[in-house]
């Protein structure tokens, strides 16, 4: 479909942003989709169209770029979000490690006591950080 | 890292679109390495210095050398 965009109109940048907005549409739908289940109390049918528009965005993402000679994604685009998403972790860290073991500290002082939510963002961040750390192996000895 | 790709693109007579496209990365990529916001890969390097038959350091020049 890409190749035929940039065949017929000699421009690789609509193929490009016809493919991100497809990306971003989906994805969208998707969220949308997931929000007005729950507010509607149909969770099912939301959760469904979520999941849908999740693995087909996803796919497109991933597979579009591989069954294309038009560069939908290049060097730029994979350093982008190598730095981004080094940003993330990096305040990620920043923030964990300066928070999560004063908290421990405290509440095993009996000094405050953390409500459950805080507890389930504690173990996101200590999940995140350790599946972080097996990456960080795997890609290493590659 | 510093670089004459715009001298050299226009004195070629192509656009952004035509350099990235003959090199096979977006109109972006080329915007940003001009502007010396996005420092390409040594495999870009190598195809964009192949496309001006040129070698790579005739194009990109290290900021410390240019003082």
């Amino acid at each position: 479909m890409f190749d035929n965009i940039v065949s017929e109109t000699g421009d690789p940048g609509r193929a490009r942003r016809l493919y991100y907005r497809s990306v971003y549409a989906i994805a969208g739908v998707a969220i949308v989709g997931l929000l007005a289940g729950m507010a509607t109390g149909r969770e099912l049918i939301g959760t469904s169209i979520y999941c849908v528009g999740v693995w087909l965005g996803g796919g497109i993402s991933f597979l579009a770029p591989k069954l294309t000679d038009v560069p939908l994604q290049d060097e730029r685009d994979t350093d982008l979000y190598n730095r981004a998403s080094g940003l993330t972790l990096g305040v990620l860290f920043v923030g964990g490690l300066s928070i999560i073991p004063v908290i421990y500290v405290l509440e095993a002082a009996g000094r405050i006591e953390t409500p459950p939510e805080v507890n389930g963002a504690i173990f996101l961040a200590s999940g995140l950080f350790l599946m972080w750390g097996v990456s960080y192996g795997i890609v290493k000895r590659r | 890292m510093e670089n004459n790709l715009p001298r050299r693109r226009e004195a070629a007579g192509l656009s952004q679109g035509e350099l990235a496209e003959a090199v096979g990365v977006t109109r972006q990529t080329i915007n940003a390495i001009e502007r010396e916001r996005y420092d390409p890969s040594l495999e870009l390097a190598f195809k964009l210095a192949a496309h001006f038959e040129c070698h790579i350091e005739d194009i990109f020049q290290p900021e410390e050398n240019n003082d």
